[in-house]
C-alpha cells in the first residue's frame, strides 16, 4: 500500500514538472524550475559517490565543468546537442576513470583533499586557458525559448534520480554502501573496494557531466571557469547534506529548498543568502547530519509519540 | 638556460610564501587536528587589510604587518570561538571530517562577506620599490619577492622558538602530541586550542600582505593558495613545522621549471602532479615522521 | 578524601560502569580490582573528567569534582596516571617533568620539586636529555611517575601501574608508591594483579562488569581468598 503511494507521489510530481512550461509563461519561474533539475541531478549524482559509497569529494565541479565545456564547444561549433552531450558524458566518465585509479587509493581526507586539489587546480587551469566569456551565437539568441533547455533539464534531473534509485537497489549499490559503513569489513567478505569506488566515482562523474550539459544549453553566456569553481561543488554538498545524504528524495528535496530559498525570500538579503545557507549548513553538519530526511523522520517519531500519550490518556 | 635560471629563481622565492601559508595551516592542523580549507580566506582577509591600511593610512606594507597579524589573529579568535570550539569536542577522526566540510562552507561564507564589503575588483598594493630589485647579470631578483621569503623564513624560526623554548610553547607541543594526557597534566587544552588557531590565522594574515604586494587579492583567491598550502604540507609530512618553507620553495621550484618547458597556464598541474605524485610514494612526506 | 558516590559513565548508549561507590580515605592506598573490561579505566577517566558523567558525584575534600574540567581537577590536587602512553615520547625527560609542573599550583616550586623527584628517580637525571620514547618500559614508567609528582598531588590515581612491566619492576614501582604515601600523599590503584596489590593497599574493592561486588581490607581479603576465588577466578 505505502509503496503503492509513493509510486503514485513519483509520477505526479513528474506529471507537474512536465505540464508546468505548457501552463505558466513566467520565465522566472521557469528558470527556478530549471536550476532546480540542475542542482538535483548534480546533487543526486554526487550522492552516489558521496551518500552511496560513502566517499566524500570536494571536486564534484570538475565534471560538471567539464561537462558544461565540452558540451558548449562541440554544440557552438555545430555539432548536433545530442552528440555534444553523449560526448562529454563520455569523456567525462573516462577521465574520472583515470583519475579515480590514484584518487581512490587515498582514503578518508586525503580523498577529499585530493579532490578538492584537482577541481582546484583544473578550475584555475580552464580560467587560464579560456579567459573569455562564452555566449550563445545571435542566432542561437533569437530562437532561444525556455522550453527545450527545460526538458534537457527536467532530463537529465529524472535520469540521475533513476539512476540513483536503480543503484541503491542493486547489487552494486549494495556494495558501494558496504565499503562505506566499513571498508575492511566489506573487503573482508569478498567486496571489491576499489572497483565499487571507481564505479561509483564514474556514474556520478558521467551524471553530472550530463547536469553540465543541461546547464551549457541553458545559460545564454558566462564564463567557462565559472562551472568549475567551488560554489558549485559546495552547493550540491550543502543541498544533499540539508536534504538527507544517502537517502533519494534528500538531494531533491534540498535543492528545491535552497534554489527556491534563494531566489524568492532570500533574494531581499542579497550576499547574505549564502552567509544564512553557509550557517544551515554548518548547522546540519553538526547537529543533524541526516538532514531533512532526519529531521522528517525526528518529528514524525514526535507527533507519533504525542499521539500515543494522548491515546493513553484517553484510554487511561 | 638563463630563463631556467630566472624561473627557478622567481620559484624558490614564490615557495617561500608557498612556505608561510602553509605554516599556519599546518599549526591548527598539528595542534587541534582541524583542517580548515577556508585558511586561504584569511590569508585573502589579511590582503585586504593591508590594501586598507596603506591606502588610507598610508602605511608602508612592510611596516603594516604587526597590525595586520594582530587584526587577523583577531578574526581567528573569533572564528574559534563562534565555530571550531565545537568541532574538537568530536574525537580525532570525526573531527577532520567535520572541520573539512564545516570549513567548507566557511570559504563560501567568508568568500561572499568579502564581495560585500570589498566588492569584487581585484587589489593590489604598488610602492615604490615595487619594481626594485637586485640583478645579478640580467638575473633579476624582485626586493619585495626576497623581502617575502626573508619574511617567511624569520616567522617559521619565531614559531619553531616558540614552540621550543616558552613553556606555552611545550604546553602546545603537549596538546598536538596528546591532549588528554596534556591536560592531565594540567594544561588548559581550550586556551591552547585558541591561541594556536589564532597564531595560524596571524600567520595567513602576513601572508596576506606578501600577496597584495606580490601578486593582487580579490575575494576569490582565496581556495588556490589554501591549496598551495595543502601540497607543501603534504611535501614537508606531517609534523614538521622546519620542513615547510623547505618544501615550499621546492614546490615553487618544481613550478617555475615546469613553466619553462609546460608555460605558464599550467602551473596548477604540475602542483596537483606533485602532490599527487607525494600521496602516492611517500605519504610522511619528505620530512615527516612515520605515525 | 575522595568520595564516589552511585557514579554512572557510558559511551553513547553503552552503558559500562553502573553506580559505582567507594572512597579514598587521607593518607591510605586504595585499590580497585577487576578483570579486563570491567570499567576500572573508564571509572577513573570518569573521575579525572576525561569522560562525561552519566549519573553520581564525585567529590574531593568535600568539594563536588565532576563538573569541572580535567586540568582544573588537576589544579585540585588529583593527579592521574594513564595505563599506557603516559608520557609524551616526542618530548625529553627533561621535558616531560618540566610540563608535569605545568600546573598553577605546582609551577613556583618547579625547580625544587625537580629535584626531590630526581632524587627519588637517579636514573631519570642520567637520561635528562633523552627523549621519553627511546626509554624501557620500566624507565618509562618511572617518568611518567616522576612526572605526576611533579604536579604536587595531593592524591595520585595509577591506572595498572604493573601492566605491561617485568616482576622486578614491579616491585619496585610498588615500592615507590609506599615511599608516595610517607610523604602524605594518598593513592588511589586501578589493577588486575591481585596479589601483589594487596601487598601494597590498605584497602581494596571489587569491581565486575561496572559493578562493585565487594570491599575489605587488605588483610579481609588476602585471608579471605573465598571472596577473590569467587568473583575473580584468578
Amino acid at each position: 500500500m505505502r509503496r503503492n503511494v509513493s509510486v503514485a507521489a513519483w509520477f505526479v510530481l513528474l506529471a507537474v514538472c512536465i505540464v508546468l512550461p505548457f501552463s505558466s509563461e513566467d520565465s522566472q519561474v521557469l528558470t527556478i524550475a530549471i536550476q532546480t533539475f540542475i542542482l538535483t541531478a548534480l546533487a543526486s549524482s554526487w550522492n552516489i559517490i558521496g551518500g552511496f559509497a560513502g566517499q566524500i569529494s570536494l571536486g564534484h565541479a570538475a565534471f560538471f565543468g567539464m561537462g558544461t565545456i565540452i558540451t558548449r564547444e562541440l554544440w557552438l561549433s555545430g555539432a548536433p546537442l545530442p552528440l555534444s552531450l553523449a560526448a562529454a558524458i563520455v569523456a567525462t566518465a573516462l577521465f574520472a576513470l583515470i583519475i579515480g585509479v590514484p584518487m581512490l587509493r587515498f582514503r578518508g581526507i586525503y580523498f577529499s583533499i585530493g579532490t578538492l586539489a584537482l577541481a582546484v587546480a583544473i578550475s584555475l587551469t580552464i580560467g587560464n586557458l579560456f579567459p573569455g566569456i562564452t555566449s550563445m551565437p545571435v542566432e542561437a539568441l533569437r530562437a532561444y525559448t525556455f522550453t527545450d533547455p527545460y526538458f534537457l533539464a527536467l532530463g537529465a534531473a529524472v535520469t540521475t534520480v533513476a539512476v540513483a534509485m536503480l543503484l541503491r537497489r542493486s547489487v552494486v549499490g549494495l556494495g558501494m554502501m558496504a565499503v562505506r559503513d566499513d571498508e575492511a569489513a566489506a573487503g573482508a567478505v569478498g567486496v571489491d573496494v576499489l572497483a565499487h569506488k571507481l564505479a561509483a566515482f564514474a556514474i556520478s562523474a558521467a551524471l553530472a557531466a550530463l547536469a553540465g550539459g543541461a546547464f551549457a544549453f541553458f545559460s545564454v553566456s558566462y564564463y567557462p571557469s565559472y562551472p568549475f569553481t567551488a560554489v558549485w561543488s559546495f552547493e550540491t554538498i550543502l543541498v544533499t547534506f540539508v536534504g538527507g545524504i544517502g537517502t533519494i528524495v534528500g538531494p531533491i528535496a534540498g535543492s528545491a529548498f535552497f534554489v527556491i530559498g534563494r531566489d524568492t525570500i532570500a533574494a531581499n538579503f542579497e550576499g547574505f543568502q549564502v552567509i544564512g545557507f553557509g550557517v544551515l549548513f554548518i548547522v546540519v553538519v553538526l547537529l543533524v547530519p541526516g538532514g531533512m530526511v532526519e529531521g522528517a523522520q525526528r518529528i514524525g517519531a514526535w507527533v507519533v509519540k504525542q499521539g500515543q500519550g494522548r491515546k493513553r490518556d484517553v484510554e487511561g | 638556460m638563463q630563463l631556467v635560471i630566472q624561473s627557478a629563481i622567481s620559484g624558490l622565492l614564490i615557495g617561500g610564501m608557498y612556505g608561510l601559508i602553509a605554516l599556519g595551516l599546518a599549526l591548527a592542523f598539528g595542534v587541534l587536528k582541524v583542517l580548515n580549507v577556508a585558511h586561504g580566506e584569511l590569508v585573502m582577509l589579511g590582503g585586504y587589510v593591508t590594501f586598507f591600511l596603506v591606502a588610507v593610512v598610508g602605511l608602508d606594507p612592510f611596516l603594516s604587518m604587526p597590525l595586520v597579524f594582530v587584526a587577523t589573529f583577531g578574526v581567528g579568535v573569533l572564528l574559534y570561538l563562534v565555530l571550531f570550539r565545537f568541532v574538537v569536542r568530536f574525537d580525532i577522526d570525526t573531527r577532520i571530517k567535520n572541520s573539512l566540510l564545516i570549513s567548507f562552507g566557511l570559504v563560501l561564507i567568508l568568500q561572499a562577506l568579502a564581495v560585500t564589503f570589498f566588492t569584487a575588483d581585484e587589489r593590489a598594493i604598488i610602492t615604490d620599490y615595487s619594481t626594485a630589485a637586485l640583478t645579478f647579470e640580467s638575473i633579476r631578483v624582485p626586493f619585495i619577492r626576497l623581502a617575502g621569503l626573508l619574511v617567511a623564513v624569520a616567522l617559521s624560526v619565531g614559531l619553531q622558538q616558540l614552540l621550543d623554548r616558552t613553556t606555552f610553547g611545550h604546553a602546545i607541543k603537549a596538546t598536538s602530541e596528546d591532549w588528554a594526557l596534556a591536560s592531565l597534566a594540567g594544561i588548559d587544552i581550550r586556551r591552547v586550542y585558541l591561541v594556536a588557531f589564532a597564531i595560524s590565522a596571524g600567520l595567513a594574515g602576513v601572508a596576506g600582505t606578501l600577496i597584495a604586494l606580490g601578486f593582487s587579492v580579490s575575494p576569490s583567491i582565496g581556495l588556490g593558495w589554501t591549496l598551495k598550502a595543502l601540497i607543501v604540507v603534504v611535501l614537508a609530512g606531517l609534523g614538521s613545522i622546519r620542513g615547510l618553507i623547505v618544501a615550499g620553495m621546492l614546490l615553487g621550484l618544481a613550478e617555475g621549471l615546469a613553466s619553462v618547458w609546460l608555460g605558464g597556464a599550467y602551473r596548477e598541474i604540475v602542483a596537483l602532479g606533485a602532490f599527487l605524485l607525494v600521496l602516492l610514494v611517500r605519504p610522511q612526506g619528505l620530512f615527516g615522521r612515520r605515525e | 578524601m575522595l568520595e564516589v558516590r552511585d557514579l554512572e559513565v557510558a559511551y553513547g548508549d553503552l552503558q559500562v560502569v553502573w553506580g559505582v561507590s567507594f572512597d579514598v580515605p587521607e593518607r591510605s592506598i586504595v585499590a580497585v580490582i577487576g578483570p579486563n573490561g570491567a570499567g576500572k579505566t573508564t571509572t577513573l577517566r570518569a573521575i579525572m573528567s576525561l569522560l562525561p558523567v552519566r549519573g553520581g558525584t564525585v567529590s574531593f575534600r568535600g568539594k563536588p569534582i565532576s563538573g569541572l574540567l580535567t586540568h582544573q581537577i588537576v589544579e585540585q590536587g588529583l593527579v592521574m596516571i594513564p595505563e599506557e602512553r603516559a608520557t609524551f615520547a616526542g618530548m625529553t625527560v627533561g621535558q616531560n617533568l618540566e610540563l608535569g609542573a605545568y600546573a598553577k599550583r605546582a609551577r613556583p616550586h618547579r625547580d625544587e620539586t625537580m629535584d626531590e623527584v630526581l632524587a627519588i628517580f637517579p636514573r631519570l637525571a642520567e637520561r635528562r636529555k633523552q627523549l621519553a620514547g627511546t626509554l624501557s618500559g620500566g624507565e618509562r614508567q618511572m617518568l611518567a611517575i616522576g612526572k605526576a609528582l611533579m604536579a604536587r598531588p595531593e592524591l595520585l590515581i595509577l591506572d595498572e601501574p604493573s601492566l605491561g612491566l617485568a616482576p622486578v619492576v614491579v616491585e619496585a614501582t610498588f615500592e615507590t608508591i609506599r615511599s608516595i604515601r610517607e610523604r602524605g600523599v594518598s593513592v588511589l590503584m586501578v589493577e588486575q594483579h591481585v596479589e601483589m596489590t594487596l601487598e601494597v593497599v590498605d584497602h581494596a574493592y571489587i569491581l565486575e562488569t561496572g559493578r562493585v561486588v565487594g570491599d575489605g581490607s587488605s588483610d579481609e581479603l588476602r585471608h579471605d581468598r573465598r571472596i577473590l576465588d569467587a568473583y575473580l577466578s584468578m
